[in-house]
């Protein structure tokens, strides 16, 4: 049996009196690439921050291995919350890189200061990784100092040191000028060839469809259609996946 | 009129206002912290007992809160307090003050910090102490200079204020040599001082905010 490294069963949250998430379940296997499209505010980063712990959710079960973050609306103890954020990694539409920190520490200061793991270790890493990405030499520049691509690898690379078993990604390409969205789709590629496990929010329909195994349609707060990614991006079942993606693609 | 001994007493005088300068920043920027985090608190309760205290240092005159302090233990609890008292009412006055203002401004500069550098280190795993201390606080220090300096050179010339508790320091130094010897001299020179004492601060904040310019 393929191993389950995330679970979420019947999540549910609101914003206030605002339903947003309505019972949403996902299964995502070790390896497997999950795609996420859907319109504007159909509530796709507030699932990645459930399953990521930036915003509570109201009901259901959150799950990562053995892990168990929230059972029927009912968080676990910190120790487990602490463990279950190690599982992970998020990638941000707009980067969040800390702007006081050189490239290298950006990437290095959690792996050391957080995970007390070996410098030895953590420093040959981020160099391999920063060659893989294409960073080798902009160790010691500061953020600002990169272009948004350069920025949106380098925060790839900070969660990659985390050693996460799942990164999630929320329309990483979103805040780069078009010439440079490129740059970024070519490295979530390479991390998928690689089996990666990754859950991807993006309006790059092609990019979703060439990189995911399985792709989700979510649509105010359900997920409306999902399947697998050559199925749903050419023969979508259901009259509003239609209905968007003919709209994307124009 | 003696020059010397004038310049020397107007010298002794600075060197006292230089304390009360340095003792005030040492007590009212670690203080102006702890204040703006209760203004900031989550409780209610916390966060408006802060929000009173704020509105009324920055509400009523120095001058006021250095008599306050000076004569409060005295007329309040009835204690007799040793003539060294006089320096530390001054310091405590000028710290309560200084760290409202402190406080406001941290808190401005901590407000300004995009929520996504939280959620990037809590994802990261950092604890609150290590994100505040590692991550946030950093980031505020550079944006708060310019606000900082401005207090700061604030500060240089309102040690003068201590004159009314009587504290030798250069301005009430200045006043005595004027009243003994009817002459505007002693005045100019501890303007002269004090713009000198301006001048190197600022100076010397201007560095450290050339220090922090190594990003944006
Ligand atoms: N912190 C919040 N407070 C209130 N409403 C929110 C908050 N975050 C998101 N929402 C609302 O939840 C809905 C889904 O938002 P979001 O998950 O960002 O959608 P998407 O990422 O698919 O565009 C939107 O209607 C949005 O206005
Ligand atoms: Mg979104």
């Amino acid at each position: 049996m393929p191993e389950k490294v995330l679970t979420i069963n019947k999540l549910s949250k609101s914003f206030g009196a605002l339903p947003v998430l309505k019972e949403i379940s996902l299964e995502v296997e070790k390896g497997e690439v999950v795609g996420i499209i859907g319109p504007s505010g159909s509530g796709k980063s507030t699932l990645l921050r459930c399953a990521t712990m930036l915003e509570t959710m109201d009901s259901g079960t959150l799950t990562y291995g053995d892990l168990t973050v929230c059972l029927e609306g009912c968080y676990a103890d910190k120790p487990v919350l602490r463990a279950a954020r190690n599982r992970f990694g998020l990638v941000f539409q707009n980067f969040n890189l800390f702007p006081h920190y050189s490239v290298l520490k950006n990437i290095t200061d959690a792996p050391l200061c957080v995970q007390k793991r070996d410098r030895d270790e953590v420093m040959q890493l981020a160099h391999s990784l920063l060659a893989k990405m294409g960073l080798s030499g902009r160790e010691n520049a500061y953020p600002c100092q990169l272009s948004g691509g350069q920025q949106q690898r380098v925060s790839i690379v900070r969660a990659l040191m985390m050693k996460p078993e799942i990164l999630f990604f929320d329309e990483p390409t979103s805040a780069l000028d078009p010439e440079l969205t490129g740059e970024i789709l070519k490295v979530i590629r390479q991390l998928a060839e690689e089996d990666m496990t990754m859950v991807i929010v993006t309006h790059e329909i092609n990019f979703a469809h060439d990189v995911a195994d399985r792709i989700i349609f979510m649509a105010d707060g359900l997920i409306v259609e999902e399947g697998l990614a050559h199925d749903l991006v050419n023969a979508p079942s259901n009259d509003r996946t239609r209905a968007f993606l003919s709209n994307i693609m124009k | 009129m003696d020059y010397q001994i004038m310049l020397t007493e107007l010298l002794k005088g600075l060197l006292v206002s230089v304390e009360i300068f340095v003792l005030t920043l040492v007590f009212s920027l670690p203080l102006g912290l702890i204040i703006a985090l209760g203004r900031m608190s989550g409780n209610c309760i916390i966060r408006n007992i802060f929000r009173v205290y704020i509105s009324i240092m920055r509400g009523t005159p120095l001058m006021l809160q250095l008599l306050v302090c000076f004569f409060g233990p005295y007329y309040i609890f009835n204690v007799h307090l040793s003539s060294e008292y006089r320096f530390i009412a001054v310091i405590l006055a000028f710290s309560l003050n200084y760290a409202a203002y402190f406080a406001e401004i941290y808190r401005g500069g901590i407000e300004s910090i995009a929520v996504g550098q939280y959620e990037a280190a809590r994802v990261l795993g950092y604890s609150q102490g290590q994100t505040f201390f590692k991550i946030i606080m950093p980031q505020v220090v550079k944006r708060i200079i310019p606000a900082i300096t401005n207090e700061v050179i604030t500060l240089v010339k309102d040690t003068s204020l201590a004159f009314s508790l009587s504290v030798l320091e250069m301005f009430t130094i200045a006043k005595q040599i004027s009243s003994a010897h009817t002459t505007m001299i002693p005045f100019v020179v501890a303007g002269v001082f004090y713009y000198i004492f301006n001048f190197v601060v600022a100076f010397g904040m201007g560095r450290l905010e050339k220090r922090l310019n190594y990003y944006r």
